[in-house]
């Protein structure tokens, strides 16, 4: 019977290298239902599907505000996102404190990197099981991040993490030429878009399930800017957002960047 | 690898009958599958360069960098566990930064070597942690000129210290290389990562021991093995990120800077242009081939 | 007499009495500095259309002996920011080494850029986000009952890239105003160069050229009346385009006539 030796703990290499222990973690961001997330010049956005327990129950929440210039959206362990979110709260705020600034956005993701990255070198610890999607505005403009549980994290133009993101991904880098310069309002549709890739069969957005964060970077004159503050939108205020995406909408005029095979043509649940 | 199985590759720290310790080479295993690292240390200065291997369209195109700056005059690259590279970078930061506070200047790039090297070392003898994942290639220019000590802010009595062998050369370009084993040596060249063997053949034939090559040379060079030790068939797109540090009186004035891109996309022409090249003189060796591709 | 090895080497107890080792004893309350060592005397500033000027003498004393004359009081960070230090030379000295701290984390920042051009455009931290930090970090030492025996000046920019000029010192107090001055300058220099810029508004109007020759005529004015001063001077110019700073600058077109007049102290019998 074969049997892996070499699983049990995250301080055992594998003979090719490999570190299962973390391996296992990123599956469970898999687990976690689908994120994405885009940036253009000006904007960085973040959609989430909201998953509910049953029928009567409330959903879970998918996107957290972190500092005024940030905020980031989940997949995977919820508990294990709010330690690394209350964790960024507090950089955000100590950052702030001492220097009277945004505490910019790559110091703030290589911070729980690391942090993440300590729980896969030592005996007894565990990697973290959630995957971020990290959106915010510095003084360099506005900035996508991932984070996985291996502590690897990655400037993207455009991602999308949890269950079935393959899909979303793929959406993605059809229309990754549009992003740069959308408006605020395109991102969203796009991200709204490339999330309803991902959907199962007979699911669709509703007000409800659908979660939308919005940052932005208004640039001042030659080097100042200002933030237009991260903002978390739920239940009847993403519905101006979902019109847009509604399959009726979508079905007469498909809006600007490349409109081949949306609406249309969602995937059979696996 | 005999004792694969028979249980002494399982935990850390332990040795095997024959005196191996297994998830050591295990570690190094993992900085073979990293995307390839160089240092070239030349006349005048070093060059660090990476292959950064593009595991997706939507990454960010430069944005991610993997070279670091430890001090000014100091950088780091890595093959391996990219997580693992920033934990090393971190270390070195703090390094560098407790030697400052104690002997107000800068370090010294073989005491950074030293205290990196015996850092890694340590987590090779637990059974608690396990060894770092990568491989990790320092550089730095050692200051020749006597530097102000931090936090000088005048230049007390005029007369002199006396006693100083002015004949002696202080400072200059060094080069180390520090495995998951915590062992290190100093290098003229050295390469790591993925394709390390081609770009070690490429290296050593560039004479770095002897007369040694100018910095605007070495970039040149490391461009053209990166693009040499990349493997078309295994990985498509990659990046090339290269950094260099030259002394006071040269282009980066002591410090570690990346490349500017208009020399790096020089260097970058260049060295499609000498793959091409070769590939062609492969394919057909008679011939003077004028294949241009690419 | 005594032979034993503990005994060697010291005074005999049966001349000079038994050692009296009290001062050993560490009884009583923890006493951290009591008072500044080798001190700097005044720096001064004051506001103009586009930047600041700064000035302090190359002096450090210790008590009223001039023990060194070289000594630069005004330190530059990333070509931006202008700070001048009052008061302790050793606690400027420490308080020099933690910028450069901060300006090796700034250079960690920026090597994050796409490429070295677009580091020269990016919004480095300006002299209000460093005065922001030493204003922490002076308040945090007083609370530790072990101040940084300093006044300090910090000039600049702003995050709105206005004219920027603050003063802490080593109760953590900070203020700003359109001309600032620490030690003997605040009461000696503050009130000529408020004569030029009472308000904002004031120094708005004033000239780079106006301004250095306000700073030079209060430096004249300290040295004749402050007798821990010298006339070797460094005066910085800190505008968008830049620092100019000079070190080695000497008083000019110096007169005692005055001096003569002075009556009702010192040696004079009249």
């Amino acid at each position: 019977m074969f049997r892996n030796n070499y699983d049990n703990d995250s301080v055992t290499f594998s003979p090719q290298g490999r570190i299962f222990q973390v391996e296992y973690a990123a599956e469970a961001v898999k687990q976690g239902s689908v994120v994405v997330g885009i940036a253009s010049k000006t904007h960085a956005v973040l959609v989430a599907i909201k998953r509910n327990a049953e029928e009567l129950s409330s959903y879970q929440k998918k996107l957290f505000p972190i500092d005024e210039h940030t905020g980031i959206a989940i997949a995977g362990l919820t508990s294990d996102a709010r330690v690394l979110s209350n964790f960024m709260k507090q950089q955000c705020l100590g950052h702030r404190l001492t220097y009277g600034r945004n505490m910019p956005i790559r110091n703030l993701v290589e911070q729980i990197g690391s942090k993440a990255q300590n729980n896969t070198q030592h005996y007894g610890k565990r990697p973290y099981g959630v995957g971020l999607l990290i959106a915010g505005v510095d003084n360099t403009g506005p900035h996508l991040f991932e984070f996985q549980p291996s502590g690897m994290t990655e400037e993207m133009q455009a991602f999308a993490i949890g269950a079935r993101s393959q899909m979303a991904r793929t959406y993605l880098e059809r229309h990754l030429d549009a992003f740069q310069d959308s408006s605020r309002e395109e991102l969203i549709t796009h991200g709204l878009r490339a999330l309803k890739e991902s959907l199962v069969q007979d699911r669709e957005l509703t007000v409800d399930n659908t979660s939308v964060g919005v940052v932005g970077f208004i640039k001042e004159g030659e080097a100042s800017y200002k933030v237009d503050p991260f903002k978390v939108y739920d239940g009847q205020e993403v519905s101006v957002f979902l019109e847009k995406v509604s399959d009726s909408a979508e079905g007469g005029a498909a809006p600007a960047a490349g409109g081949e095979a949306e609406g249309e043509g969602m995937e059979v649940d696996s | 690898m005999t004792s694969i199985g028979t249980g002494y590759d399982l935990a850390n720290s332990i040795f095997s009958p024959d005196g191996r310790n297994f998830q050591v080479e295990y570690a190094v295993k993992a900085v073979e599958n990293g995307g390839t690292s160089i240092g070239i240390r030349c006349k005048d200065g070093v060059v660090l360069a990476v292959e950064k291997i593009v595991t997706s369209k939507l990454l960010k195109p430069g944005a991610n960098k993997r070279i670091a700056t430890v001090d000014r005059h100091l950088g780091v690259v890595y093959s391996g566990m990219v997580p693992d590279g920033r934990h090393f970078v971190d270390r070195a930061r703090d390094e560098s930064r407790s030697w400052r506070d104690t002997f107000k200047t800068p370090i010294p790039t073989a005491d950074l070597a030293n205290r990196m090297g015996s850092y890694l070392q340590a987590y090779t003898l637990y059974q608690s942690v396990r060894p770092f994942g990568i491989t990790a290639i320092v550089g730095g220019f050692d200051s020749e000129l006597e530097l102000p000590v931090d936090g000088e802010v005048g230049s007390g009595p005029s007369c002199g210290a006396g006693g100083k062998d002015t004949s002696k050369k202080h400072g200059g370009p060094f080069l180390y290389m520090i495995e998951p084993s915590g062992l290190y040596w100093g290098y003229y060249g050295a390469a790591t990562g993925k394709g390390r063997q081609a770009a070690k053949a490429e290296l050593e034939k560039l004479d770095l021991s002897g007369e040694g090559i100018s910095l605007e040379e070495a970039v040149k060079e490391a461009a053209r093995i990166i693009y040499v030790a990349h493997d078309d068939s295994k990985d498509k797109e990659f990046e090339l990120e290269m950094s260099w540090i030259s002394g006071a009186d040269g282009p980066t004035k002591g410090k570690h800077q990346e490349v500017p891109k208009a020399l790096r996309e020089e260097a970058e022409r260049l060295a499609r242009k000498a793959v091409a090249d070769e590939d062609s003189d492969e394919e057909e060796e008679a011939k003077e081939g004028e294949k241009m591709e690419e | 007499m005594d032979h034993r090895p503990q005994a060697w080497g010291r005074p005999r107890d049966d001349i000079y009495g038994a050692y009296d080792g009290s001062y050993l004893q560490n009884s009583g309350p923890k006493q951290a500095t009591q008072s500044p060592v080798v001190t700097g005397t005044s720096v001064i500033a004051i506001k103009f259309a586009d930047g600041v000027v700064m000035a302090a003498d190359n002096l450090a004393s210790y008590g009223s002996l001039a023990r060194f004359t070289d000594v630069k009081r005004l330190r530059t960070f990333h070509d931006n920011t202008v700070i001048g230090f009052g008061g302790d030379v050793s606690d400027m000295q420490y308080l020099d080494r933690l910028i450069g701290e901060i300006d090796i984390d700034q250079e960690y920042e920026l090597e994050q850029l796409p490429d070295r051009e677009a580091q020269k455009s990016v919004e480095l931290m300006q002299a209000s986000n460093l005065f922001t930090f030493l204003r922490r970090q002076m308040y945090h030492q007083r609370n530790e009952f072990n101040p940084l025996w300093n006044q300090i000046l910090v000039a600049g920019f702003d995050d709105e890239h206005k004219p920027f000029l603050a003063s802490v010192d080593l109760r953590g107090t900070s203020f700003t105003s359109p001309s600032l001055a620490t030690g003997f300058g605040a009461a000696l220099a503050q009130p000529i160069m408020r004569k030029y810029a009472a308000t904002d508004e004031d120094a708005a109007r004033l000239t780079r050229d106006q301004a250095v020759d306000v700073i030079k005529e209060c430096m004249k004015v300290l040295f004749y009346r402050d007798a821990r001063s010298l006339d070797r001077y460094s005066i910085a110019v800190v505008t968008k385009e830049g620092i100019d700073l000079k070190e080695n600058e000497q008083l000019e077109k110096q007169s005692w006539a005055f001096a003569e007049r002075i009556k009702g102290y010192g040696t004079q019998t009249v």
